[in-house]
């Protein structure tokens, strides 16, 4: 790490590394890993959106334009502020500035939380206007059969994107609570900083998912 | 002691101070159930594959046993499908996958450079139990009554047509894929940030590159599948069509999701034995491992290759010409660092003083396979011959010449040699040997039949064939028996040495690498010392230094 630690700002050593620089090293590396991992699971799911768009524009104009895109584009907002948030709480430890550091993870739960909130009633509002076909019910589009397939490809790249931020905000609330304790910050900043890159990561999973759902073709 | 004392093997161990080793330190399962020793996972991933692998070769068994007959009067082709699908499925995801990296790999990794642990070792636990998981999956799918889509589950079969639990062992292997994840992650990390003082990277045993090459592919290559087969799931499930042409779905989408990690992966099932053999054969010819580099950056190149040859498998379904010539150059590419370590090993015996132990004996036998293996691979790349012999036994045959003949042999191979410092014991030699030469007899017999079935038009997948088949089918069938006592003695005098063995010595073979110099079997943390490393890899023809 180039960016340099305030006094009493680390961590604790643990047994099967020589010293903090290698445990630092490692814990992100580790992170940066576990991301190019789930970058490839999600381009499965760009890759079958693009076969779509290519085989069947038509329908999957249909099926865009029936999408809530002013609720996508503000939680779009939502997230790039939370990212803003987190990057404080970042800072914020490097600095050794316990409270702050803490009330930043808070906020950038609570935006989490809001996101999550404002996606459940979309998917709510989806279910009402007919617009789930993998449900037993009427689907409003059915007198375009392929526009099914864009229709269900955004429910399964939303869940699971919905999937990952709900862990996060769990893990950042559980992070938040223990950032509370006596001397954290000198113990286990690092876990901080590993923690924002996946924070930052499913941020940018969704500024890639947005236009591939809801933009393009709009 | 200095490292220099360490490095002779004269010098005798400081035994006053020395801690106990792994496997006593403490003896309760919950101790090893819960440890987080990568030896210990290690061990805990050999005894699991090792069921797995009889598992499959009870279905191969019976597989056989049905095509000794040409009527197919032995089983319903109900059942026959099922039998081949739980051979596939159970031989790929839940043996060859995992079995080097995550036995030899884990056991072995962190003491060939020199680390105390893996980097994660609780991440380490947590695969082990990710894969056992899996594993249930997979294993309620088979008890429930089996699955019949083959290891490949195409669709729209998997997803329209069979009543089978196929979403229940889908699930299975998803899970399992998150293990190699896990342990490829922890691979990759641990090679990165953790090598001992001194160990650069041109000093890594090619079995350390080898394992960061898988561990790349397992990285991205995994997750793709994982997507493919959850979207199946879906689809199965809900309906979703992404697949399913009925419901203007693409059903090559999926071949192309498939083969683009399914052929990686048969890297991840090759690289490994790769590595083991480099180990092998230095350390049998008493020679440095001619060529080094080259051998390293072959494997990288492997695992790049290996990413851009996937439509060999489609072909004939339809792909552009313009895809399969593409495909059928990239394929012939990837023979080329195949060679550069064919060639590389050959060398290194050549005019190498060899001792013909049983390990030896396996990496010659892997070597010879390999080839068979690899040059039909070439055939099959080229456009009109593999019009002719797609979906045939030639297929079978080939790929059966490099997963068993290849990566089989290599991990007894690796067994063998690694076997005195895993467990303390040395095995019987002799028996070593005579099962080295049956397996390798056996083997052949086996396999080398169904390249000329295939070429004479006996498709793969059907227990119904015409009666002119029927002579090499049945000595297809013979050479599985040989097979069968060939794996089975392995079995037994290895399990017998862990009580009756005589104590092996730390360095058995007089062999070089981090592993000989610590004692047999290692302490908890590996070393008694924390080593430092002066020496090239492989340094057979050192002298010595004056301590
Ligand atoms: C030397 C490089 C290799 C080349 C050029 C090559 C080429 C091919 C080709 C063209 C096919 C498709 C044949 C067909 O379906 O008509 C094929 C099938 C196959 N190969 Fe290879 N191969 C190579 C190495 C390997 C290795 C190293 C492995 C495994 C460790 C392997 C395992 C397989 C398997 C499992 C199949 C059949 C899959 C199935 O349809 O179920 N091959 N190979
Ligand atoms: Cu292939």
């Amino acid at each position: 790490m180039s960016d340099t630690l305030a006094d009493g700002v680390g961590l604790h050593v643990i047994e099967q590394f020589v010293d903090a620089e290698q445990q630092r090293h490692a814990g992100q590396l580790g992170m940066w890993a576990w991301l190019v991992t789930e970058l490839l699971l999600f381009a499965g799911l760009f890759l079958v959106a693009t076969v779509l768009r290519v085989q069947y524009p038509e329908s999957v104009h249909l099926a865009v334009s029936h999408l809530k895109f002013w609720i996508g584009a503000t939680n779009t907002g939502v997230l790039i502020v939370s990212s803003l948030t987190m990057s404080g709480a970042i800072q914020a430890s490097r600095l050794g500035l316990q409270r702050l550091t803490v009330y930043c993870m808070y906020a950038t739960a609570a935006l989490g939380t809001l996101f999550i909130l404002l996606k459940l009633y979309e998917w709510y509002d989806d279910i009402v206007e007919h617009m789930a076909p993998w449900l037993n019910q009427p689907y409003e589009l059915a007198f375009d059969k392929p526009s099914t397939l864009f229709t269900n490809l955004y429910w399964v790249t939303t869940g699971l994107h919905g999937l990952h931020l709900t862990t996060g905000v769990t893990i950042l609330m559980v992070l938040a609570l223990q950032a509370r304790a006596e001397g954290y910050l000198s113990r286990h900043q690092n876990r901080i900083e590993v923690f924002g890159l996946y924070w930052h990561f499913i941020d940018l999973i969704w500024i890639i998912v947005f236009p591939m759902l809801y933009v393009i073709g709009r | 002691m200095t490292y220099a004392a360490q490095r002779d093997a004269h010098v005798p161990h400081a035994t006053i101070d020395a801690p106990k080793d792994y496997l006593h330190i403490t003896h309760t399962v919950k101790s090893w159930l819960l440890s987080t020793d990568h030896k210990r996972i290690g061990i805990l991933y050999l005894i699991s594959i090792t069921g797995f692998f009889f598992i499959g070769a009870v279905a191969a068994g019976l597989l056989r046993l049905s095509l000794v007959v040409p009527d197919g009067s032995i089983f319903t082709n109900d059942t026959y499908n099922k039998l081949f699908t739980i051979h596939g499925v159970v031989m790929v995801w839940f043996f060859l996958i995992p079995s080097i990296p995550a036995t030899f790999g884990n056991f072995l990794l962190p003491i060939m450079i020199g680390a105390k642990d893996l980097a994660f070792p609780r991440l380490n636990t947590t695969s082990w139990y990710v894969f056992m998981t899996g594993a249930l999956f997979a294993m309620l799918s088979v008890l429930f009554g089996g699955i019949d889509t083959g290891w490949t589950f195409y669709a729209p079969l998997s997803t329209a047509f069979s009543n089978t639990y196929v979403s229940l062992a889908l699930v299975g292997v998803i899970i399992v894929g998150f293990s190699s994840i896990l342990t490829g992650l922890n691979f990759i990390v641990t090679v990165h940030t953790m090598r001992a003082p001194g160990m650069t990277w041109f000093r890594m045993p090619i079995f350390v590159w080898t394992m960061y090459a898988v561990s790349m592919i397992f990285l991205l290559a995994t997750p793709v599948i994982t997507m493919a087969l959850i979207l199946l799931v879906m689809e199965r499930t809900f309906k979703i069509g992404v697949f399913d042409p009925a419901l203007g779905g693409d059903p090559v989408l999926f071949e192309h999701l498939f083969w683009f990690y399914s052929h990686p992966a048969v890297y991840i099932m090759v690289l490994p034995g790769m590595g083991v053999i480099s180990e092998i054969v230095p350390a049998f010819a008493r020679k440095r491992l001619f060529g080094y580099k080259f051998v390293a950056y072959a494997s990288i190149g492997l695992a790049t290759i290996t990413f851009f040859v996937w439509g060999h498998h489609m072909f004939v379904n339809g792909q552009s010409d313009y895809a399969s010539v593409t495909f059928s150059f990239l394929s012939f590419a990837v023979a080329v660092p195949s060679a550069v370590k064919v060639y590389n090993w050959t060398a290194t015996i050549h005019k190498g003083t060899l001792v013909l132990d049983t390990p030896m004996l396996y990496a010659m036998g892997y070597i010879g396979l390999f080839v068979i293996g690899g040059l039909t691979g070439l055939f099959l790349a080229t456009l009109a011959i593999d019009e002719h012999v797609h979906d045939t036994y030639f297929v079978v045959a080939h790929f059966h010449y490099i997963m068993v003949g290849g990566t089989v042999l290599a991990f007894l191979g690796g067994l063998h040699y690694w076997w005195p410092k895993f467990t303390g014991r040395m095995y019987n030699e002799a028996w070593g040997r005579v099962s080295a030469v049956l397996m390798f007899i056996g083997f052949n017999v086996t396999f080398f039949p169904q390249f000329i079935l295939g070429y004479l038009g006996m498709p793969r997948r059907y227990h119904v064939y015409p009666a002119e088949f029927q002579l090499m089918n049945i000595m297809s069938s013979a050479g599985a028996t040989i097979l069968a006592f060939a794996y089975v003695f392995p079995f037994v005098y290895l399990l017998y040495s862990l009580w009756f063995g005589k104590k092996a010595p730390d360095n058995p073979w007089d062999a070089k690498g981090l592993e000989w110099m610590t004692t047999s079997p290692p302490p908890l943390h590996n070393f008694i010392k924390p080593p430092v490393v002066d020496f090239e890899a492989y340094d057979y023809e050192a002298k010595v230094p004056e301590a």
